[in-house]
């Protein structure tokens, strides 16, 4: 950790994810004009609006800039959800034995068998379009990735001296796990939090290209669903359909690239902590 | 020893379906709301009164909850898995006209983005930290940020709207009159669906393989193979892809669900009449028991697949069957 340098990649996906996080933000400043304004139908791309006018007047670029804090929040709060109990669910996993780790490996096994969409498309259509429903189908459905790699992490630790000199001295088994099992795989964690938050976004954008997105509140998804079924891309529209496409690949994208990186981060000390563990212990 | 682990797999892939029908039946008896529209469909919710009761019984929804549990598991039996009130017509018949689609449409680009990535990971894992390797990878990150719908409606508006080198979408031009030019144009209509989600389908398994192969590079297997003198290619192809297949075997297979997921929305963009078609107008007009049978085809799809990856897994690799 001494020479803590970012990789290109990761600047990269960091500048794309400072910006577009400053963009939600300051939302409510750099809107040209508000959400429920309307103007001429279909106007193309001006200095007045420079993203043009979708099929009811309202001005594209307002819809972009406010649909920027509707699909992070999905995204990052999505990801909390999914990356917690994804966390759980792999250290108990990884840390129990008997019972109880069958019964969470075999869930694990199925879960990750079952193709996520058509669940989600099912659910969604059954509970209704919500944001709220959306960030709960998400979030219950796209832990699999993160129990299964904090699991094998789970797994190298709990045979190390240190956590078997923890339950020789009598440890509370919850105190060995929340004091010295979590603090070693928070690196995974966060890594696989990371990388949540992306899979998140494309989930939500493909439920509301679905149509299945809440149709009270815009995301990038949703303005890419009206562009689509509304004649935006059969009328070859580029300026209604491209941005808010390109604004999920930019976000996806950035968290992408610095979860990947935090994850090698996170590979290349565990690997160095445990070999030093094992000198330790020799 | 083989007939062991085939038996051990064909017991988990029993319960693995067991536990699948089995929330297929929960589902739509947990959501909030009336269970009898939940299983009827929107368009079924039309109808009341007398009539309603009527069609409850017809379906037994009066009945206890472990009865229509086991008429469940009869009528599934019997291959009848409900009405479809959108398409008025059964299930069954409105599946097996799309799921050879959708099928037409995965195969491809199981087979595709497979060889894909196997070829390009082993060259970025191999020169790893390369100019080549980053490039490789980084493409291939990009690629895979890219939603799957706007990998196809950008490949549809350069290929199709500007170049018209491809069809705008669908899967036949209509006026064909042999067997072999109506083969030869719907692969035409399939190209660039097929394209798309290669695309995005390769992105995941390339990163993977290509970690693999960076590491196993320095064994010494590899290093003993370079000092004999062996060619690179035969290094790669021969000792190298060996060991590291295996894990690529089980990713293949668990890669399905995702090009199973991605084909849904590509489906739509090319307006194709396979699953994805099918599954957005049931959930578009609450056509429950639709929606749950393509949620129940697909699902049973992948998982059979990936059994049939975990059999290939026993034979390919001498070490299991040895072990158990």
């Amino acid at each position: 950790m001494s020479s803590f340098r970012l990789s290109a990649p990761a600047y990269c996906g960091l500048f794309l994810l400072l910006t577009l996080l400053l963009i939600a933000l300051l939302a409510p400043v750099l809107v040209p004009y508000s959400p429920s304004e309307r103007f001429t139908p279909f106007a193309l791309p001006s200095t007045a609006h420079l993203l043009g006018c979708d099929d009811i007047g309202h001005d594209i670029l307002t819809q972009l800039i406010l649909a920027s804090r509707v699909s992070l929040l999905v995204g990052i709060t999505t990801a909390i959800a999914s990356a917690g109990l994804g966390a759980t669910i792999g250290i108990l996993a990884g840390y129990c034995r008997g019972y109880t780790a069958h019964f969470l490996n075999s869930l694990i096994d199925i879960v990750l068998l079952i193709p996520m969409l058509p669940l989600m498309i099912t659910l969604a259509a059954y509970l209704g379009p919500s944001l709220g429903n959306i960030i709960a189908i998400i979030g219950l459905l796209s832990w699999c990735s993160t129990a299964r790699v904090v699991k094998a992490r789970v797994l190298q630790l709990r045979d190390l001296p240190f956590v078997e000199a923890l339950q020789g001295l009598g440890i509370p088994e919850y105190q060995i796990i929340l004091k010295h099992i979590v603090p070693n795989v928070a690196e995974v964690i966060a890594a696989k939090f990371i990388l949540s938050v992306a899979y998140a976004m494309l989930s939500e954008s493909a439920l509301s290209f679905l149509g299945l997105g809440d149709p009270l509140t815009i995301s990038w998804g949703t303005i890419l669903y009206y562009a689509f079924h509304r004649g935006g891309f059969v009328n070859d529209l580029w300026y209604w359909y491209l941005p808010p496409g390109l604004c999920i690949a930019a976000a996806t994208l950035g968290f992408t690239l610095l979860g990947f990186y935090l994850e090698q981060m996170a590979r290349n000390n565990k690997l160095k902590a445990l070999t030093e563990d094992s000198a330790h212990a020799a | 020893m083989y007939s062991n682990l085939l038996l051990g797999k064909v017991v988990r892939l029993l319960i693995t379906l067991f536990i699948i029908l089995t929330i297929n039946f929960a589902l739509p008896r947990l959501m909030p709301g009336d269970p009898a529209v939940m299983l009827l469909g929107q368009d079924a919710a039309v109808i009341t009164g007398s009539d309603f009761t009527e069609l409850k019984n017809k379906y037994g929804l009066n009945k206890t909850l472990g009865q229509q549990y086991l008429n469940y598991w009869q009528a599934l039996a019997q291959g009848d898995l409900g009405y479809s009130y959108h398409y008025r017509q059964a299930v069954t018949q409105t599946l097996k006209q799309h799921l050879g689609w959708t099928l037409a449409l995965l195969i491809p680009v199981v087979v595709l983005s497979s060889l894909l990535a196997i070829v390009f990971g082993t060259i970025a894992g191999w020169k790893a930290g390369s100019r080549l390797d980053s490039t490789i990878t980084c493409s291939s990150l990009l690629m895979y940020s890219l939603p799957q719908f706007l990998i196809a409606m950008l490949l549809l508006k350069v290929f199709a709207f500007e170049l018209r080198l491809f069809p705008l979408g669908g899967l036949a031009s209509g006026n064909t009159d042999s067997a072999v030019s109506y083969f030869l144009d719907t692969a035409w209509h399939l190209v660039l669906p097929v394209l798309a989600l290669t695309v995005s389908a390769t992105s995941s398994k390339l990163l993977v393989l290509r970690n693999s192969v960076a590491k196993e590079r320095h064994e010494n297997y590899i290093i003993y193979a370079t000092a004999k003198g062996l060619s690179t290619c035969r290094i790669l192809a021969v000792h190298l892809l060996r060991n590291a297949c295996l894990p690529l075997l089980s990713l293949i297979a668990l890669n399905i669900g995702f090009i199973v997921s991605g084909a849904l929305v590509v489906e739509l963009v090319f307006s194709i009449s396979g699953m994805g078609t099918l599954i957005y107008e049931a959930a578009i007009y609450r056509d429950y028991p639709l929606l749950q049978a393509c949620f129940l085809i697909l699902t049973v799809f992948v998982v059979l697949a990936n059994t049939l990856a975990d059999l290939v897994y026993g034979i390919v690799d001498p070490r299991i069957s040895l072990s158990h």
